[in-house]
């Protein structure tokens, strides 16, 4: 019920049609004194999409965007933008950052601190050369979208945080630019300015409809934020996919980890046949998952990892109730948090962490049915070093 | 009770530590102004030390040397914008493109400055005086002309001796301001459109003005009250500025102290007047954060101009340090005045004279040691008290106090050691003459120096360590010995180190203070020279230059960004 829910969400936000390729990315290769910071960066953007730069610190995403702004040379790769090629190191072609028709919200907001919030909101139409009372008209029109119209003469020194964000959001959608790029726009706020702002974001980018390349290393953003989102590690891209479709079905431990809550469990591969559910042996419990279309290779031994999302398993008073992988679990620990609960559940494969909800609450201590449905047990890549 | 407790806490009474430095500063700064004020309005007796007669006929005697003040604003404007727009460059050069050697160019482009003015004058007349400069007798052996090349003793030569010495001060503070600015909101105006002449001119130009105008005004302040170098490229030609001027009535016969008082206080006025000025100017313009962390931008690849700025650099590197220092020690090792380059005529006996055979010589190198050490012990000591007073305290009138602090800064030295020393000579015991009256006169005048330098230490210093320290049972004094000193000694000692090098290379500040009782190496090079003896003054150059670059050594292994202002 839930999960069909929050699929049609998601197509509520997708845009009708895919677009056109309006940015892609191919074989991009960046460095910082000869150290490689992004390694072969392949994806694409397609016109009015929001798209998500997803992954833990030190990835390379601040380095991906700032190669798409012209702000870094990368030094592989081909950069194309609106079908013009603004970056190709075969071809010795560097557009530079102004004329890439772009826009972009720094992690610092970079507000001009000697400008008021008008001048700093004006300063992109008045190099467009645009004619005075058309910019006021704009500028005001743009901070009234922000909530911010009430300061448009204040000095920027005089902003918060908070106020900074949106004056720095409305100077970048003041133009209309191809793309707007947003570096963790939201990591200099506290937690509940951040999910009050994510929500205004999510307003403004469906007023706007420009498109969006947001990177950030909240998990929960980049799925509030996006029609599709980049896992990034270590410098390559590690899956791309619809916000559901990456928390589902990860395709490896790390996204697995990284998205969401999961039990990463490791089974001896006991049946293996191409289209049908694959077996685990996990302690004394044997656990079928569903197949999968590029199915991970068990390793030397046999092995192979599945994630079991925290949310999945069912827990279950009374009567087995299907045969397939169900099995008598004690709950070991309850850990209540308010909005939801955490059990550390005993089963035969050892123990597993399940999330329920306060309107069914187990004790401690009590035995009861565990049901993990094949299709919630996703085989996995183990993470190889690189 | 408990209400009224509240109340007077939160109006912040004036606390006793406050009070006490408020106190000592208006007595050591204020008392000798107010005698300078004194024998400026002194009619009377030009020799008594309070007047007999008030009165303003010295400003209307003043009126027919009105050359003196115009030539004092002149060199001072002209050497000034000269030397900011030079630093500028440099700054911009060595912080934001991708010219190679940064690090190596960025130290040798600040040893200028400890190595001081009056080497720098020394040097550049022995270069390029119109008769017997290096360059012109070259000049002369390779053209067969009798026309000079290069003239230092002119205005031109004055402007650019002090603005290539003084750069280097400028060069710090606009630099700093560069590796303080955000690299992303020029990164902005580039995504949002603007080529790089637009950048420059809409963001970068504005963020740095405050910076620029405050080097340019320390320089100005400065150069207002320079005297070396006047002195040493602009008497011959009868080129006097309001430092010169007063040092001529000093010593004149009879001395003409009140007219040199009034001169003085003109020029105060002057330099109080800048200050006004640009605070007015600056009123809600200064975006630096202070402490703020430093950046590094991505600096800009010149391409083929990279070579050109290369050697901007090593040009200025070469007029500045290179070329000074070579005459001078090549002059050092000379038999008499008429340089030669050939070795073989060289000797080291101008060594053995200042070091060993002349007694004047070497009791001011020793004196010299002394009050390096003496100044910065003192001058250390007093302004670790009062930046941790002004940072660290709670009470009211701290900002009056650092604004006390901070006013020998826009003293010209010369004429605070004036008013110094009419303030010794009315003492009841005599301190005029003793190395002592110089130590007071160097802590005071460099006082803002090593609050500055010392401010940085102990706002940096985070108050929760101690804070930690105190919680953790230690007592005020185990904190301060366990935890604050420690914390706080590389910075310290490179404030030490700083004033012990600006000490040694002084002259403005002692030139009226040190006596026969109490010779000091800046005053003493002054008068060898003025006595003539060239290759013995180099040889005594070429020592102090030596103690600054040991200093110079020591200051960059405690601290890791060298010298710092
Ligand atoms: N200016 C720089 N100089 C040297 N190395 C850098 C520089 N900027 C980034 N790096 C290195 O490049 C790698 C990728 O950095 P990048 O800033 O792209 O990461 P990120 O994913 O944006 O991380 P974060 O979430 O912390 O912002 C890191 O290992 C980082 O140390
Ligand atoms: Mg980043």
């Amino acid at each position: 019920m839930k999960h069909e829910q929050s699929l049609a969400d998601v197509r509520g936000v997708m845009p009708q049609a895919p677009g056109r390729p309006l940015i892609r990315v191919s074989g991009l290769e960046a460095c910082y004194n000869g150290k490689p910071a992004v390694r072969g960066v392949s994806f694409v953007i397609y016109e009015g999409e929001q798209l998500s730069l997803l992954g833990p610190s030190g990835c390379g995403k601040t380095t991906t965007l700032r190669c798409i702004a012209g702000l870094e040379t990368p030094t592989a790769g081909e950069i194309v933008i609106d079908d013009h090629i603004v970056f190709s190191a075969r071809q010795g072609i560097d557009i530079p950052s102004e004329r890439r028709s772009l826009s972009m919200v720094f992690q610092s907001y970079a507000i001009w601190p000697h400008m008021t919030v008008f001048e700093n909101v004006a300063y992109p139409l008045r190099l467009r050369k645009e004619r005075a009372n058309q910019i006021k008209l704009r500028v005001t029109e743009v901070l009234r979208m922000v909530g911010m119209e009430a300061f448009i003469d204040q000095p920027a020194t005089n902003l918060s945080g908070g106020q900074q964000q949106r004056v720095a959001l409305a100077r970048s959608y003041a133009y209309l630019p191809k793309a707007l790029l947003l570096d963790e726009p939201l990591s200099n706020l506290d937690a509940r300015l951040r999910v009050r702002m994510r929500e205004e974001l999510k307003r403004i980018q469906r007023q706007f409809r420009v498109t969006n390349l947001y990177v950030t290393h909240d998990q929960e953003e980049a799925m509030a934020l996006s029609d599709r989102i980049i896992v990034m590690r270590d410098g390559v891209i590690e899956q791309v996919g619809k916000p559901l479709d990456i928390y589902d079905a990860p395709c490896s431990r790390f996204v697995a980890d990284f998205i969401g809550a999961a039990n990463i469990l490791n089974g001896q591969v006991a049946e293996r046949r191409p289209g049908e559910a694959v077996v685990l042996e996990i302690g004394s419990a044997r656990l079928a998952c569903a197949p999968r279309v590029d199915m991970p290779a068990p390793n030397a031994k046999g092995e192979s990892l599945v994630a079991v999302r925290t949310v999945y398993p069912e827990l279950r008073r009374g009567s087995k109730g299907t045969s397939v992988n169900c099995w008598p679990a004690t709950i070991k620990e309850r850990i209540l948090l308010g909005d939801i609960v955490n059990y550390v559940v005993e089963w035969p494969g050892g123990v597993l962490r399940v999330q329920g909800f306060p309107n069914m609450l187990y004790l401690e201590g009590e035995p009861l049915w565990l049901h993990i449905p094949a299709e919630r047990a996703i085989l996995v890549d183990a993470d190889e070093e690189r | 009770m408990l209400r009224s407790a509240h109340s007077t806490s939160a109006r912040k009474p004036v606390s006793l530590p406050v009070l006490a430095l408020v106190a000592t500063l208006v007595l050591i700064i204020g008392y000798p102004l107010l005698l300078l004020v004194a024998m400026a309005l002194n009619v009377g007796d030009a020799q008594a030390l309070l007047p007999t007669h008030w009165g303003l006929a010295n400003f209307i005697r003043l009126l027919r040397h009105l050359d003196w003040i115009r030539n004092t604003l002149l060199v001072a404007l002209a050497g000034s914008t000269f030397g900011t727009a030079l630093a500028l460059l440099l700054a911009w050069i060595i912080y934001r493109t991708t010219v190679p050697g940064r690090a190596i160019l960025e130290l040798l482009v600040t040893i200028p400055y400890p190595v001081g003015p009056l080497v720098g004058a020394l040097a550049w007349s022995e270069l390029a005086s119109p008769r017997g400069g290096l360059i012109n007798v070259l000049f002369h052996a390779f053209t067969g002309s009798h026309a000079s090349l290069v003239n230092v003793y002119s205005v031109p030569g004055i402007v650019f001796v002090m603005a290539i010495f003084e750069a280097p001060v400028a060069f710090l503070m606009i630099g700093a301001a560069m590796r303080q600015m955000d690299p992303s909101l020029e990164e902005c105006s580039a995504v949002m459109g603007a080529g790089r002449l637009t950048t420059a001119l809409r963001i970068t130009a504005p963020l740095m003005l405050p910076a620029i105008l405050s080097a340019w005004l320390f320089l100005f302040i400065s150069m207002m009250g320079a005297f070396a170098i006047p002195t040493i490229l602009g008497t011959s030609s009868r080129f006097y500025v309001a430092t010169t001027a007063i040092y001529m009535l000093f010593q004149g016969y009879p001395p003409q102290y009140p007219l040199a008082a009034a001169l003085g206080l003109v020029l105060i006025v002057f330099a109080a007047s800048a200050v006004w000025l640009y605070t007015r100017a600056l009123r809600g313009r200064s975006y630096a954060v202070v402490g703020g962390r430093t950046y590094r931008p991505r600096p800009i690849d010149m391409k083929g101009l990279t070579p050109l700025l290369f050697a901007i650099v090593c040009a200025y590197i070469v007029v500045a340090l290179v070329l000074p220092l070579g005459i001078l020690l090549v002059a050092s090792l000379q038999r008499n005045s008429n340089i030669t380059l050939s070795a073989a005529s060289w000797t080291l006996h101008n060594y053995r004279y200042v070091l060993v055979d002349f007694p004047t010589t070497r009791q001011a190198i020793v004196n010299s040691l002394l009050l390096g050490v003496g100044t910065g012990t003192l001058g250390t000591a007093f302004a670790t008290i009062l930046a941790w007073v002004i940072h660290r305290s709670r009470g009211a009138g701290r900002g009056i106090l650092e604004q006390l602090t901070m006013v020998p800064q826009s003293l010209p030295r010369l004429i605070f050691a004036a008013a110094l020393l009419w303030m010794m000579l009315a003492l009841p015991f005599k301190l005029y003459g003793t190395l002592f009256a110089v130590l007071i006169a160097y802590t005071i005048v460099f006082l803002p120096l090593a609050y500055r330098s010392i401010t940085g230490v102990v706002v940096q210093l985070d108050r929760s360590l101690e804070e930690a320290g105190r919680v953790l049972g230690g007592g005020w004094l185990s904190v301060m010995r366990s935890i604050t000193v420690p914390l706080l000694s590389p910075g310290l000692l490179a404030a030490w180190v700083l004033l012990f090098m600006v000490s040694v290379r002084e002259v403005s500040a002692s030139i009226f203070l040190a006596g026969p009782g109490a010779q000091v190496l800046g005053p003493a090079i002054f008068n060898f020279w003025d006595s003539g003896g060239l290759p013995q003054v180099s040889a005594l150059v070429i020592v102090q230059t030596a103690i600054i670059f040991v200093a110079l050594v020591v200051i960059r292994s405690v601290s890791r960004k060298g010298i710092a202002l």
